[in-house]
């Protein structure tokens, strides 16, 4: 494109204003995938919604997943171009268990969030690589902080949130639920569940199936990493459909 | 149009000003310019189905294979840049041989789909490598999970199918597949539909020169290990089809 001038085509390449155009480009990309992810931190749980789409009728539903576990308590959802989903999975789960090995704990998602920043970073100094078009959101519960949600971008910029929006309805999705913190941020377990989705309800203006979304949640009473199963999503979307009247 | 990628589009490694990658995509191409693989996912296993384009009457029959083994219980089945797809298969061979070294157990379809995904992906992160020009369908059956069948594209996304189809005829194919009851169907009423859905549906005889049908199965009957479909049944599932198109007249 002529307004960008030539230097948009490599990482490498700063623009005369210092902007890098290739990574801001990786952003669009996570946009491209048309998926929204709604993270939520409670007092003692943490809550992320995704939205699973399966376009073909011959793909079976159970092998679209954006949902990975990372450690038995350390969950990661990704949002974005799902063919680099599985190397960066790979990576978070070797960090991970290198860790463990070396020191004999579970690793803080905030220490895996700031690796896996370094990592992505990396990716955005050589020539020869491309960052990940990714949004990275990990969440778990930690011994000592309680209930951890972070998110790493293809910048490799990483912070710790109360709540969070990701994908394609990110500025819709973070005003909304800035709106709703703002009056109350210590929720309950059932209060980030429903807040969670009744917000990526209310931003993607659907009610949705329980197979049209994945949901995971992680709490203090139970810290395992697991993925909701369709009976139990069932329950909790009849739940916010009855207190919504 | 898919949208104009002059600029963007030299190297893996760079994204266009909407977030896509062009040398990407164009690798889709390549596979869409190879004639078309069906794969089948029915009750009791897996059938392979290749629709082999006859380039010159001195080629012996039965070469020039697009399904291949891995271990004795995976099968693989190409379209695309073949010489990509042997590499990728001797690449799946190898994990597999590691797998059972390692834990002296045949490797899981999954296992192996993961492994070969990350291999893909591998080549669309650099820029001094090009992507895999090849699809990939693998399938295999077990006793107590039953059949999987998984396709690889060249962008590394694998997913789990019912009923799959890549190269130029996906299109017709997959709208033909959509029409079937996979769930209810054996392997030898598969052999059959695919025949069909190549010898009708995705071969044209006008514009193209002759076709030869490479099928292979994985299933209850095969007692898991992947063969090829015996001769027989595959001239059978011809003969059928010439039937049914003598009935339609």
């Amino acid at each position: 494109m002529s307004s960008t001038g030539g230097y948009d085509r490599h990482i490498t390449i700063f623009s005369p204003e210092g902007r890098l155009y290739q990574v801001e480009y990786a952003f669009k990309a996570i946009r491209l995938a048309g998926v929204t992810t709604i993270g939520v931190r409670g007092s003692d749980s943490v809550c992320v919604v995704t939205q699973k789409k399966v376009t073909d009728k011959l793909i079976v539903p159970s092998t679209v997943t954006s949902m990975f576990r990372i450690t038995n308590t350390i969950g990661c959802c990704l949002t974005g171009r799902r063919s680099d989903m599985l190397l960066i999975v790979q990576r978070l789960r070797h960090v991970a268990q290198e860790f463990e090995f070396k020191y004999g704990f579970v690793i803080p998602v905030s220490y895996l969030s700031q690796r896996i920043g370094d990592l992505s970073q990396l990716r955005t100094q050589y020539a020869f690589q491309r960052p990940a078009a990714l949004s990275i959101v990990l969440f778990g519960i930690d011994e000592e902080y309680g209930p951890q949600l972070f998110r790493c971008d293809p910048a490799g910029y990483q912070v710790g949130y109360k709540a969070l929006c990701t994908g394609q309805k990110e500025q819709e999705g973070t005003n909304s639920l800035e709106k709703k913190i703002k009056q109350k941020s210590d929720l309950t377990t059932k209060e980030t569940i429903e807040l969670a989705i009744s917000t990526l309800q209310r931003v993607l203006n659907t009610d949705f199936k329980p197979d049209e979304i994945e949901v995971s949640l992680v709490t203090t009473e139970n810290p395992k990493f697991k993925v909701l199963q369709d009976l139990e999503v069932e329950e909790i979307l009849n739940e916010i459909a009855e207190n919504e009247f | 149009m898919s949208g104009i990628g002059t600029g963007y589009d030299l190297y893996p490694t760079t994204f266009s000003p909407d977030g896509r990658i062009f040398q990407v995509e164009y690798a889709h191409k390549a596979v869409e310019n190879s004639s078309t693989a069906i794969g089948l996912c029915c009750k009791d296993g897996v059938v392979f189905g290749v629709e082999k384009i006859i380039l010159s009457k001195m080629l012996v029959e039965g070469t020039n294979r697009r399904v291949f083994s891995v271990g004795e219980h995976i099968g693989i089945a190409t379209a695309g840049l073949t010489a990509d797809g042997r590499r990728i298969v001797q690449n799946a061979r190898q994990e597999a041989k590691n797998y059972e070294n390692f834990t002296s157990d045949i490797i899981p379809i999954h296992v192996l789909t993961e492994r070969l995904s990350i291999y893909v992906q591998v080549f669309t992160l650099y820029n001094y490598i090009r992507p895999f020009g090849c699809s990939l369908m693998i399938g295999s059956y077990d006793e107590e999970k039953g059949p999987s069948l998984y396709c690889i594209e060249p962008d590394s996304v694998a997913l789990g199918f019912y009923g799959c189809a890549i190269g130029k005829g996906k299109q017709e194919a997959k709208t033909e597949i959509s029409k079937l009851k996979l769930s209810e169907m054996t392997c030898k009423d598969a052999v059959k539909e695919i025949a069909k859905i190549l010898i009708k549906t995705v071969h044209d005889e006008t514009k193209e020169k002759e076709m030869e049908l490479e099928m292979s199965w994985v299933c209850k009957e095969t007692k898991g290990k992947h063969k090829l479909v015996p001769k027989k049944l595959i001239e059978e599932a011809v003969e059928w089809v010439k039937g049914q198109e003598n009935e339609e007249d």
